[in-house]
């Protein structure tokens, strides 16, 4: 297989901590693809918790980092439309004063959410599922609204081989997680979640993918209290064939 | 109390540290608009089938029931069987002279007391007497200054002989048109304003214009529509293909 | 709300109304409808998408110059004949209001739909001025004899079934009645058609003022606009400062997207253009017209963080698709406006203190910002919001101190690493296969309704080290 290049994958706080597996499918998948990938070491977050609760100086600390750490990556690939949303939307703003600004715009052209990078930038579509059977996907919101990215994952739904995709009713939906949110108003949270469940189990599928771990803690949490039968997989999980 | 100074000069103090969100322009205003008008209208006297037609599809779309007649004399037959069909004996239009035919004796003719409005100024107490008829009026009969296809809505200007009430007290609204009052667009209707306020002549001169777009409606319960809440509850639309004024 | 209600922390306030079986049907009916009905008006118009950019330019332009516009109408309005007076708080436009219902000897004014005359609580004062207010909006009156506030911009009563409204109409007319909207609407026409009728003063807000001529532009349905500014003498507009734009021109490119955002219709049934007092030809129309301009917080925000927010045309839009209304309803918010821009116009008129909790009832979806036909970017706000609550120290300090904490750890990554090995371990009486069902205290938070996954044996970075052969 030609080379397609190289990319810096970041991982983000959440899959880092709380579901690896994702990383490692995103690696092996690449890697499968003919790109390298590298992982700069002393990953922790894109900062984007600090953001959105109003702590920006010290959001501003984590970006400088972050920059700092992918500054001289041909591509950053992110399981996370938040996490790139960040980067991308919020990172020069942060950094304007500082002497990273230049570097921070760089860092944000280059960074891509991980369906777009496999759809916009490598142009590869067709993946064989990992999972059988119906699968459905929800839009989250910072890669639907934020990144203006809907189109991406479904193409690479539409084309995945061995299973059947089917639109989700309310996939634009918001799950309720929104970071501190989940927290801060759990009551709240919990009941726009059993709204999007019940319309996630509605659609009959075996399979719900997202591309923001966010929204995967908060959704497979709900479906496991609820002791559904159905999975919440990353899209990059359900595109890696080699998984059982 | 606070001062048009003192107000302004706030105003202008948070301007002089505000900053810009972004680069920002005004609409164009026609510079000539009446010129423009005149343009609009000749454009769509050549297209005024389509125009009505898209009209009436709006306008029925809203809850308005459209008539389409030949010649004038034909309208009193329409608002007679209106009448009839209601119960209704009690009518008010507007002055003759804002309506651009004398309507009354052909109503009259069919059976319903008509009070036509006056055109000039008017002492209090006759106001308030001719409040109390329109209030207990069946039927207000009205003109139209403009009929606008894409909304299907019907825009009176107020003035002598064309007061506000006979269009919104009655619990059934009349109003006669024929192609000159038609526009297509909601742009249009711009221009329209923008000539009346600034450089042409408006179809009358009093303080309130008003855009009709159906009839009185609310959904405030349960959001359940229901008509006539306090306008009125039937608005009719009568078109006259030879036009109104001879 | 009352102090009282406001005692009472938000996140309480909001599970009562999760709590609330009628609220909860209500809002889904409501919301699901005014969602279809938008979307249904904008996919039915092409135009719609570059009308609002135009309208979002033209907010943004009137702001550029806006002492100028304020003079133009201004001079226009009394060139015509108009008053004109200039309210710097809500006290003094309730006072201005006040003050021109005794000097001209007003017993009784009726009201059309107003979020300006609710914002500034001006039914008490005129109550307390032995003026008896009359709201005539349906949806108002409704929530009038039941004394509420308005729980939605455009739908006050929304959250009422018909049943309650027949309820609350039998003991106001002291008889039985049906509950039936047509029967309930009848009523209403009947008995208010006499108050329109006697009232000696109307009191309106307005959707808009034009510059150029000197024109108020009340945008309703119900005709009850219609009769407030004719019918009685005098007519007292009440209208923030932000509202006025430039020229008739200008006015069309909002009433093209106004009621298409909130309701679904092309045009609203009415839209009411007044210029000034009766013309002496005039068989209707008040002798004097007042209007009066409002500040109460908004002039401060030209130069403020808050500034887009000014934008607002007061459609709804954003409340419908707003996940947390949805689910909580307008009362929960606990001031005049709810919802997304709700939480920002608080802000504006009361300060950052009280949004303190108000500015996170968002999960930052940005659902709000797309349907706002003036793409109001609310989330941005509401993060400037919260910014501010930290920055003025509003924010609780066990939470300055937890985001300070976090913020450490997420700039060293020996300390990030040492709290996911430590997470490790204490999740150890909790965790099971890989899951976490429950948590103690106030990390229950979570748990209560969710699993959470526990922190992975190995995090991805370890993993990764290994296989390249490192240690971290």
């Amino acid at each position: 297989m030609t080379g397609r290049g190289r990319a810096s994958l970041m991982v983000t706080c959440l899959a880092d901590l709380f579901f690896p597996e994702v990383g490692m499918a995103i690696v092996r998948l690449l890697r499968r693809l003919g790109v390298v990938v590298d992982v700069p070491p002393s990953q922790t977050c894109c900062g984007l918790p600090l953001f959105n609760s109003g702590y920006h100086a010290e959001a501003a600390a984590v970006a400088r980092r972050t920059v700092a750490l992918f500054k001289d990556s041909e591509h950053v690939v992110v399981p996370s439309g938040s996490c790139a949303w960040m980067i991308k939307h919020e990172y020069p703003g942060l950094l304007t004063e500082t002497g990273l600004a230049r570097e921070a715009r760089d860092v944000a052209a280059r960074t891509h959410e991980f369906s777009q990078f496999l759809v916009r930038v490598l142009g590869v579509t067709e993946f064989t599922s990992a999972v059988p059977g119906r699968v459905t996907y929800h839009d989250s919101c910072h890669l639907l609204r934020g990144l203006h990215e809907s189109q991406s994952p479904r193409t690479l739904l539409d084309s995945l081989r061995g299973a059947e995709f089917v639109a989700l009713p309310g996939a634009d939906e918001c799950c309720g997680f929104g970071g501190s949110f989940a927290v801060r108003l759990p009551e709240v949270s919990s009941q726009i979640l059993a709204k999007k469940l019940a319309n996630v189990e509605a659609t009959g599928a075996g399979c719900l993918v997202a591309c923001d771990a966010g929204c995967l803690m908060q959704m497979s949490g709900g479906l496991k209290r609820r002791k559904a039968r159905m999975r919440a997989l990353h899209l990059a999980e359900l595109l890696d064939g080699s998984r059982p | 109390m606070t001062t048009k100074g003192e107000f302004l000069a706030s105003i202008r103090a948070q301007m002089r540290t505000a900053r810009d969100l972004f680069p920002a322009s005004v609409a164009k205003r026609p510079e000539h608009p009446a010129a423009e008008a005149d343009t609009i209208r000749r454009e769509l006297a050549e297209r005024w089938p389509a125009i009505l037609e898209r009209f009436r599809v709006e306008f029925e779309r809203v809850g308005g029931v459209f008539y389409r007649v030949t010649s004038l004399d034909e309208v009193p037959a329409v608002v007679g069987r209106l009448a009839r069909e209601r119960e209704a004996r009690g009518l008010v239009a507007w002055h003759a002279a804002a309506l651009g035919a004398d309507l009354a004796p052909a109503l009259e003719a069919r059976g319903l007391d008509v009070h036509e409005m006056p055109a000039g100024e008017t002492a209090a107490a006759e106001r308030e007497r001719l409040r109390a008829i329109t209030a207990g009026a069946d039927v207000g009969l009205t003109g139209v200054d403009l009929a606008v296809a894409e909304t299907g809505t019907l825009i009176l200007v107020s003035g002598a002989g064309r007061p506000r009430s006979t269009s919104l007290l009655p619990p059934c609204h009349i109003a006669v048109f024929d192609r000159t009052a038609l526009v297509e667009s909601l742009g249009q209707v711009g221009v329209f304003l923008e000539a009346w306020h600034r450089d042409g002549a408006p179809p009358a001169t009093g303080a309130v214009i008003t855009f009709i777009t159906g009839p009185s409606r609310t959904a405030d319960i349960e959001l359940t529509l229901t008509r006539g809440v306090h306008g009125p509850k039937e608005v009719h639309a009568i078109f006259v293909e030879q036009g109104i004024r001879g | 709300m009352s102090d009282g209600e406001l005692a009472i922390p938000f996140r309480q306030r909001a599970g009562s109304a999760l709590k609330d079986a009628f609220l909860q049907e209500a809002l889904t009916i409501a919301t699901t409808k005014f969602i279809d009905l938008r979307r249904e008006a904008f996919e039915d118009f092409p135009e719609g998408e570059a009308l609002r950019d135009r309208a979002r330019a033209i907010k943004e332009a009137t702001r550029q110059r806006l002492d100028h516009y304020l003079e133009a109408l201004i001079a226009n309005i009394e060139r015509l004949g108009g008053h004109v007076h200039y309210a710097k708080t809500s006290e003094e436009a309730r006072a201005i209001v006040v003050d021109i219902a005794r000097r001209t000897g007003a017993r009784m004014a009726v009201k059309s739909k107003s979020m300006a005359t609710e914002e500034i609580h001006l039914n008490e004062a005129l109550e307390h001025a032995g003026i008896t207010p009359v709201e005539t909006d349906l949806g108002e009156y409704i929530i009038q004899l039941a004394h509420e506030r308005p729980s939605h911009i455009i739908a006050p009563a929304i959250h009422k079934t018909k049943g309650q409204v027949a309820d609350l109409f039998g003991r106001e007319f002291k008889r039985r009645v049906e509950a039936d909207p047509e029967v309930l609407t009848k009523i209403a026409r009947d008995e208010l058609r006499e108050k329109f009728l006697q009232a000696d003063l109307g009191i309106t807000g307005a959707n808009f003022a034009v510059a150029d001529t000197g024109t108020v532009v009340l945008v309703t349905n119900e005709g009850n606009g219609r009769m407030v500014t004719s019918l009685p003498r005098v007519h007292v507009a009440v209208m923030g400062v932000e509202k006025v734009v430039p020229s008739l021109t200008d006015l069309m490119v909002f009433l093209a997207i106004l009621a298409k955002s909130a309701t679904g219709q092309k045009l609203s049934v009415y839209t009411t253009l007044v210029r000034g007092p009766r013309r002496a030809e005039e068989l209707e129309g008040p002798d004097e017209f007042h209007l009066v301009l409002l500040d109460n917080g908004r002039i401060a925000q030209l130069g403020g963080p808050l500034r887009e927010a000014l934008s607002c045309l007061r459609c709804g839009a954003c409340l419908n698709v707003c996940p947390v209304y949805q689910q909580i309803g307008g009362h929960a918010y606990g001031y005049t406006y709810p919802g997304p821009i709700g939480i920002l116009l608080t802000a504006m008129l009361e300060g950052p203190r009280s949004v303190r909790d108000l500015a996170h009832a968002s999960s930052l979806c940005g659902a709000c910002a797309d349907a706002c036909p003036v793409r109001i970017d609310i989330p941005r706000m509401l993060i400037a919001l919260r910014r501010e609550v930290d920055e003025k120290k509003i924010a609780p300090w066990v939470e300055r101190v937890a985001f300070t904490l976090l913020a450490r750890l997420l700039t060293r990554p020996a300390l990030y690493r040492l709290a996911a090995r430590s997470g490790r371990v204490l999740q150890r009486p909790f965790a099971s296969e890989g899951t976490i069902s429950r948590l103690p205290v106030f990390l229950n938070d979570w748990t209560r309704t969710r699993d959470l996954p526990a922190v992975a044996a190995r995090t991805f970075q370890e993993r990764w080290a290994a296989e390249q052969g490192r240690t971290q």
